[in-house]
């Protein structure tokens, strides 16, 4: 079972990284125009899959101010033991990030998730978890297929031999028709650049959602499967916000994130 | 949709209503196009009591526009302000009309706040291109099309929640993946959020993604006039309006609460000029037709869906059958 770690707070770098430390990449949004792809959606460049494989290791990055905000939030969300360098400008923001980090109450809940992905450690898989991280498609990395997970994947099964991989975005889309929408615990609707992680028992759930780009997001439409009449919502840089337009229906919860910048958190509850 | 006057088209001409070389409109032979079009649609012999037939000064009115050809192409101010000016008459307070439409740059580009009566809102639902923050949560429709992560379409708040009756006022323009747009596309298209993603690729979802949005409550009942501005139309590469050589003159107003019959003389209009400028059809389903680049008048980016309009007649929309469109035209 993967736990988050909410104790595991990111840390300034004061030196050189470790020698046996992974360099993780700038946490962002290329917006590729002029590339031919399979989609017309922006590429986004997350590291939540690579801590995920390897949550033990140690982790750095080396980013500008503009993404010193959403490269701690990121570690935090993952349970990363991530050191960051920045420059001067870029202290001040990670000191505001680490305070409102440090604040957010304790939920040492497991993840949530649909898919289970038996990882071999290969390329194709690591890529193919990037895939479902970027589709907000919400996986666990299983040793064996659980049972209680609504759909399990190894790359090189009958299922999903090796050459469905050489496309992992297609390979994305035909888990996700497998699984069916409605079926799925989360999806996020009016932004393509935000990725979620969902924690939870039966009882509560907390909703971590990570914005990649540099500009806000507004009006962030949020469903998530159950029936939770309470959310509060802690915002990075945005104090006063609320969720907006919560309704129940059909088994599930929506509700609105009004803006957002780097990182939100929604909590969610089915007593007060 | 379709309101009291199913299968109706009053089209209103004249020559002197707009310049071939100055792409001027007058506005007084505007406001008679009007005058003359609304009596004309309702048998009312004064404006005042044309325009009571369709509202009252209890109403909040959102008056559609087109603005995906402006600054050049676009539901002309003079015309949107003519109606607004009928509703002021009416005694509906200028603080309960709304001009609207979806993106900011597009409305902000023909200044309507300078032909309008002080007051009327000028409302645009994207003031960043993509934001949902302007639709209504709890009002959509959700389809698949391409595999694409947001499978909703929200429907604005501001119909759902605010406008009691909707005047559409569409222009007259080709449409590279609808075939046309018209009423049904602007209504459509333009009410609701996310809807590009219907026309993604060279085949599209446009057939039936349309006439599927229009026929969305409270939308539907909503939309009680259709005031279609053909004065300035685009005969190619339309919606936009980037090349002044795509451009006509129809000098024409069409007016009727059935959106799907005036979107079928719409059909002819364009496609018969298109034939006279050596255009492809908007018929034409041959991929060897569908060509990405500048503009030419030969190919298109995608296979057109004209058929839009039947599907809409089919789900009760309005009148598609030539033979059954009873169309009055008047010479101004």
């Amino acid at each position: 079972m993967t736990l988050l770690l909410a104790a595991i707070l990111p840390a300034l770098a004061s030196g050189p990284p470790a020698a046996d430390a992974v360099k993780l990449e700038t946490p962002n949004v290329e917006y590729r125009t002029n590339v031919a792809s399979a989609s017309t959606s922006p590429w986004i460049d997350a590291n939540g899959w690579r801590i995920l494989r390897q949550p033990a290791r140690k982790y750095y990055y080396e980013v500008r101010p503009a993404s010193v905000a959403l490269a701690a939030a990121e570690a935090f969300v993952y349970g990363a033991h991530a050191k960051i360098s920045t420059d001067t400008a870029g202290v001040g923001i990670f000191n505001r990030m680490l305070a409102f980090l440090g604040g957010l109450s304790d939920s040492n809940w497991p993840a949530m998730a649909n898919i289970g992905v038996v990882d071999d450690g290969s390329d194709e898989t690591g890529e193919l978890m990037n895939m479902l991280s970027r589709r907000n498609l919400l996986y666990r990395i299983v040793k064996a297929p659980d049972p209680h997970l609504d759909l399990n994947v190894r790359i090189g099964s009958a299922q999903y031999p090796k050459s469905d991989a050489a496309d992992p975005s297609v390979l994305a889309q035909k888990i996700r028709a497998e699984l069916t929408d409605e079926k799925r615990l989360l999806r996020l609707y009016g932004s393509e650049v935000v990725i979620a992680r969902l924690m939870g028992t039966g009882h509560g759930i907390r909703i971590h959602l990570l914005n990649y780009s540099n500009r806000p997001v507004t009006a962030l439409r949020v469903r998530v499967l159950g029936s939770y009449p309470n959310a509060h919502i802690a915002a990075f840089d945005k104090p006063d916000l609320k969720v907006e337009d919560l309704t129940l229906s059909d088994g599930a919860t929506e509700f609105t994130v009004p803006e957002m910048s780097a990182y939100a958190v929604v909590d969610l509850a089915r007593q007060p | 949709m379709p309101g009291p006057f199913p299968g109706r088209v009053v089209r209103v001409h004249s020559e002197k209503s707009v310049g071939n070389s100055t792409h001027q409109v007058d506005a007084p032979t505007v406001r008679e196009m009007l005058s003359r079009g609304m009596q004309s649609l309702t048998g009312a012999k004064t404006d005042r009591d044309a325009w009571a037939t369709f509202f009252d000064p209890k109403d909040v009115v959102g008056i559609k526009l087109n603005c995906s050809g402006a600054p050049d192409i676009c539901s002309a101010p003079d015309v949107v302000a003519g109606i607004a000016e009928n509703l002021v008459a009416l005694g509906i307070p200028a603080k309960n009309i709304y001009l609207y439409e979806r993106f900011q740059d597009q409305v902000a580009s023909v200044h309507y706040d300078r032909f309008v009566p002080a007051g009327v809102n000028i409302f645009a639902a994207e003031t960043r291109r993509g934001s949902i923050g302007s639709y209504d949560p709890n009002t959509y429709v959700e389809t698949n099309f391409f595999g694409e992560e947001d499978t909703r379409s929200n429907m604005i708040r501001l119909i759902t929640e605010r406008f009691t009756k909707i005047v559409n006022v569409p222009n007259m323009k080709d449409h590279g993946a609808a075939g046309v747009t018209g009423c049904l596309k602007n209504i459509a298209y333009g009410s609701f959020s996310n809807v590009a993603r219907s026309h993604s690729g060279a085949k599209t979802n446009t057939l039936s993604f349309i006439g599927t949005l229009a026929n969305v409550e409270p939308l539907r009942s909503r939309t009680v006039l259709q005031i279609m501005d053909g004065l300035r139309g685009v005969w190619h590469g339309g919606p936009f309006s980037t090349d002044a050589r795509f451009r006509f003159y129809p000098k024409t107003m069409m007016f009727g609460t059935d959106p799907v019959a005036i979107d079928r003389l719409l059909l002819d209009i364009i496609e018969n000029k298109r034939k006279a400028e050596g255009a492809l059809s908007i018929w034409d389903r041959s991929m060897d037709h569908v060509r990405q680049g500048p503009l030419d008048p030969r190919y298109g980016a995608f296979i057109r869906e004209p058929g839009h309009i039947e599907f809409a007649g089919k789900l009760g929309l309005g009148v598609y059958d030539l033979a059954r469109i009873q169309t009055t035209s008047i010479e101004v």
